[in-house]
């Protein structure tokens, strides 16, 4: 009880900090200022966006990216960490080149995702699926490679197929290391949407952010970036609350 | 009549740290319908290995491995294995019901499952724990969860990996006589492991002690005590002292000097 209490109370009273620096700003701040202008000029700053009905859609287009790029992510990884941790010689065979494509910078896939996809939401999923795809993937084949055995023995010798295997034992199993690497993945792939949207304008909150900037609307730049620092809080704060109570209840700690 | 399960020749090469290491050599073990055979060793003997490849859970290096005649590859259906380490077999994110269903939830319908579930938990004395999680129950009642497991299928063979080890005296004893009584019910053929010379002698129709590295079968012993058997009259019988006598000799006791680890 007392626990759950703290875990509610901690990210209010972790904005404090926060909260008095924006009242500071807003007491101190030059509402003409053309680098810091105080916070109650920042809705106005986006009211234009507002009013010609561009603010809602990329917020959604920026949403869309994370979530399906998150998603195929965790697919990818889940699946591919779950392989490769199975079999040591298939494990041996592909970490060089895994260590290779991990050490990747993400930026550095935009141009060539660019040449090939061309500025679309395609190309932005590919470039936020790969480096999306590293923690989930190697979170769960260090959970794989780990298994007990016995607790791979069990499903066999009481007779269950490889399909109820899989559902039953494996992916219960692995569901606390996947869900450990989206916690991980989750605030990389927004940070990497809204970059590659500023980087290339392919539309959403990043490509507002970028164009308000090349406008010198600065009381636009920080009402948007208000917008995305929500999200990404809102997103961290969603699987952080579902890892913790999935890995709970499938490790059976409490 | 064709033995229901046995090994010729067996040979398991593990992999170890400095190369491969031979770990049984040249075990023949042919255990009968209904049969009731204990495995014998010290720690490290290779008893653990040996009920694997009888379950058809590791592939044998050498030999043959057969039940009811016919090569295994892989667990054979009707063959299930109780497991030493019960902790890692139950499913921490399933109810202690819901792990009993686990080997029969596919293949029989909600009311049989059920009925089969409160049986088997009724069994080993845990039915008023069904709705608890497993890692909520001390030590020697998850063992149980998992006798209760194997049993709700319905084995022909049940090979037992030192069920009873982390088990009290007095929960011990009680369990031993459930499971003679389930196996002349149920006419069982089990394959039990256990490093207890008593509970050798006292449950089993044979026994067999693993020693040497790599380890084969050193003792076969009959062990022709009347049954049913009783925990109190039968281990004070003349010839009920004399068996647990040349066991203990088997396994490098000799009597006037203290055991040796
Ligand atoms: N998966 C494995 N890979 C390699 N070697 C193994 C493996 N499992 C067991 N061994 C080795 O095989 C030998 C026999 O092990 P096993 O578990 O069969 O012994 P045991 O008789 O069951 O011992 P205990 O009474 O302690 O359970 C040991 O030397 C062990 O180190
Ligand atoms: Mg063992």
């Amino acid at each position: 009880m007392k626990a759950k209490k703290e875990r509610g109370g901690t990210p209010i009273r972790g904005l404090l900090p926060l909260v008095a620096l924006l009242v500071i700003w807003e007491l101190v701040g030059d509402p003409a200022s053309p680098y810091f202008p105080p916070p109650s000029t920042w809705i106005d700053g986006i009211q234009p966006l507002i009013d010609a009905d561009k603010l809602l859609p990329a917020i959604g287009q920026t949403s869309l990216t994370f979530v399906l790029g998150l998603a195929i992510a965790t697919a990818l990884g889940a699946i591919v960490g779950t392989l490769v941790g199975a079999s040591r010689s298939v494990d041996r065979a592909l970490s060089p080149s895994l260590e290779f494509l991990r050490a990747l910078p993400a930026a550095s896939l935009v141009p060539v995702a660019a040449l090939v996809l061309g500025y679309t939401t395609q190309m932005k999923l590919v470039v936020v699926v790969l480096p999306a795809t590293w923690p989930i993937l190697l979170t769960c084949r260090t959970a794989r490679r780990t298994l007990s055995p016995v607790l791979l023995d069990t499903p066999r010798t009481l007779g269950l197929s490889t399909w109820h295997r899989t559902t039953k034992i494996l992916t219960p199993a692995l569901t606390p290391a996947v869900l450990l690497g989206v916690r991980v993945a989750a605030p990389l792939a927004l940070i990497i949407t809204l970059l590659v949207e500023i980087v290339t304008r392919v539309n959403g909150l990043g490509a507002a952010l970028g164009a308000a900037q090349a406008g010198f609307l600065s009381a636009q730049v920080y009402g948007l970036l208000t917008i995305a620092g929500i999200l990404g809080f809102a997103v961290n704060w969603i699987v952080t609350r579902a890892e913790t109570s999935v890995s709970r209840r499938m490790r059976g700690t409490v | 009549m064709t033995p229901t399960i046995s090994c010729t020749d067996l040979e398991v090469t593990l992999p170890g740290a400095s190369g491969a290491v031979n770990i049984l050599a040249g075990v023949n073990l042919s255990v009968a319908k209904a049969e009731f055979v204990s495995i014998l060793g010290t720690s490290g003997s290779g008893k653990t290995t040996l009920l694997r490849v009888l379950g058809g859970l590791l592939p044998a290096t050498g030999g043959e491995v057969r039940c009811d005649g016919t090569p295994i590859q892989g667990p054979p259906d009707g063959v299930v294995t109780v497991f030493q380490d019960y902790a890692h077999s139950l499913l921490p994110w399933r109810t202690v019901r819901r792990n009993v269903a686990l080997g029969i939830e596919a293949r029989l319908g909600r009311a049989e499952r059920d009925e089969r579930v409160d049986e088997a938990l009724t069994m080993v004395g845990l039915l008023e724990r069904a709705d608890e999680y497993p890692w909520r129950l001390s030590g020697g009642m998850q063992q149980r969860v998992q006798i209760a497991r194997a049993l709700a299928t319905r084995p022909r063979v049940l090979l037992m990996d030192e069920p009873f080890g982390a088990l009290d005296a007095m929960t011990k004893a009680s369990l031993q006589d459930q499971l003679q009584q389930v196996q002349s019910l149920t006419e069982t053929t089990i394959v039990f492991v256990t490093h207890d010379v008593e509970e050798a002698v006292y449950l089993s129709d044979r026994l067999v002690v693993l020693n040497g590295s790599p380890a084969d079968i050193g003792l076969t012993l009959d062990i022709p005590l009347p049954r049913p058997r009783h925990q109190i009259s039968t281990k004070e019988r003349a010839d009920y002292l004399e068996l647990r006598h040349r066991v203990y000799e088997a396994l490098g006791h000799t009597v006037g000097e203290p055991a040796r680890g």
